[in-house]
């Protein structure tokens, strides 16, 4: 459904992405895991064009985008196809939740307000906030508010959702919440592309994992394959890194 | 002569004095309307470095910043109409450069001036709004121009409220330099009433008085309109 085609990204003399392919399939939950820096960010925001790749093709269903010159219509159709959970949430805080949540129903798909209305109360019981519609993001903690981000995403109905270390800023109590919405949403099929350190996230939900270093894909697989028996070296040396010496030979 | 303060003189140019508020008002409120999305747009060119118009808004900051008011107004009210002038007589235009209305030259100092200082408090206000909420917006399919009317703006606006405040009341209390260029606002009318009785300090009573009482009304404004955007914004626990 989404392939992405040999997409690279420099920032100045630092190449960030550099030839990354990569197939998804409806219904996938996709994890990308990698140390700081080896690019899984703005592989994701090149995706959804918050950064303007400087080479690759995206393939989405039908269409076929050039990464690097998309007009402003096809960056609108993408964007339209795909939605974004952000790490730190960046929920327009001049609006209620269900306002943050059915902007851009009502803005950007043009939604009368009484339905876009029943769409973001129902995304939001979803995520477990049915008491708190009218809460502003001040008054929401952290957990919650990544909660209403994913409300935000969910209710577009995209064919995709970008979830950009979505637990990454959270207090480490508040990060367990997040995760089971993001399994909710993920066995009922959504597809989701999700850039995380939680790897227990990428052992129990995933359906692929891909590990990138340096720009690259440096190994994919099925999660139990991926962290039972990593082939290349690189990603053994990270998993030693992540995980406790046990989890390896053990699970 | 002097028998302390003339009470009768000083009520009845009061409302003399009073009469020259519409003008300070509407030098005031067209200033700001021109200002305030001039300021604003010259802002983004600074926070985005636009080539060209970020150097121009800076250099134009710095020059308007630093001279002051009186100094622009003679420049203005001495330079264009000799500009004019000039235009007329190339056009055949048959018009006295010198019958048009101080009122104009009024309106150009101070908006320039106006926008000056809200390039500059627009600049610190959209600062603090993250620009994730922009990547937001665009992500849930929000146009720029919805993103910034829907997002941006408001929360730049509840911001900028309090320097936006202090701004307008430097404004009201600058348009009393209109007097150099007879422009018949609040001080040169009392100022004028004055003079033909010596009457100079009741004068200026009525006029410290009169622009107490405008700016106090701004700032109760200002704080009342603050209050009702800010609605958003939690107290932080006390």
């Amino acid at each position: 459904m989404l392939e992405i085609q040999t997409i690279k990204k420099s920032f100045g003399k630092n190449t960030v992405l550099d030839g990354v392919n990569l197939k998804i399939k409806k219904g996938d939950v996709v994890v990308v895991l990698g140390p700081s820096g080896s690019g899984k960010t703005t592989l994701l925001r090149c995706i959804n064009f918050l950064e303007k790749a400087d080479e690759g093709k995206a393939i989405f269903g039908d269409i076929q985008v050039d990464l690097h010159k998309a007009s402003k219509k096809q960056i609108s159709t993408i964007r339209k196809r795909t939605a974004f959970v952000f790490q730190n949430y960046n929920l327009f805080n001049n609006k209620t939740a269900l306002e943050n949540v059915t902007e851009g129903l009502i803005i950007g798909r043009g939604i009368p307000k009484e339905k876009a209305n029943k769409m973001g109360k129902e995304a939001l019981d979803k995520v477990g906030l049915s008491e708190k519609y009218n809460a502003y993001p001040s008054e929401l903690s952290g957990g919650q508010q990544q909660r209403v981000g994913i409300a935000r995403a969910v209710v577009l109905n995209p064919d995709i959702i970008l979830f950009d270390e979505p637990t990454s800023a959270l207090d480490p109590e508040l990060v367990g919440e997040v995760l089971e919405v993001m399994k909710t949403i993920a066995k009922e099929g959504t597809t989701m592309l999700v850039v995380t350190h939680e790897m227990s996230f990428a052992k129990d939900v995933a359906n692929r994992v891909i590990f990138m270093d340096g720009g690259v894909v440096v190994e994919e697989g099925a999660p139990k394959e991926f962290f039972e028996n990593p082939k290349e070296e690189r990603t053994q040396r990270f998993l030693r890194r992540v995980l406790p010496e046990d989890y390896i030979y053990n699970i | 002569m002097s028998n302390g303060l003339d009470f009768g003189f000083l009520i009845d140019t009061f409302f003399i004095a009073l009469s020259g508020v519409p003008v300070a008002m509407i030098i005031t409120i067209v200033s700001l309307v021109i200002a305030l999305p001039l300021g604003f747009l010259l802002a983004l060119t600074r926070i985005n470095k636009m080539p060209i118009l970020n150097q121009f808004s800076r250099v134009y900051v710095s020059f308007v910043r630093g001279t002051p008011v009186i100094v622009q107004i003679f420049i203005i009210y001495n330079s264009v109409p000799l500009l004019l002038a000039s235009i007329f007589e190339k056009y055949n235009i048959q018009m006295d450069v010198y019958d048009v209305n101080p009122i104009w030259y009024a309106l150009i100092v101070f908006s320039l001036n106006t926008t000056a200082t809200l390039i500059e408090v627009f600049r610190s206000a959209i600062n603090t709004v993250s620009k994730g909420q922009l990547e937001a917006a665009y992500s849930v399919g929000l146009t720029t121009v919805q993103a910034f009317t829907r997002i941006i703006i408001p929360q730049t606006l509840v911001v900028a409220l309090p320097n936006l405040c202090n701004a307008t009341v430097n404004l009201i209390k600058a348009t009393s330099l209109g007097y150099a260029m007879s422009l018949p606002e609040i001080t040169l009318k009392a100022q004028v009433a004055a003079n033909a009785s010596y009457n100079y300090i009741e004068a200026y009573i009525d006029i410290f008085i009169i622009y107490l009482i405008i700016c106090s009304l701004v700032e109760f404004l200002f704080k009342r309109m603050e209050k009702r955007l800010r609605k958003y914004k939690i107290a932080p626990a006390a």
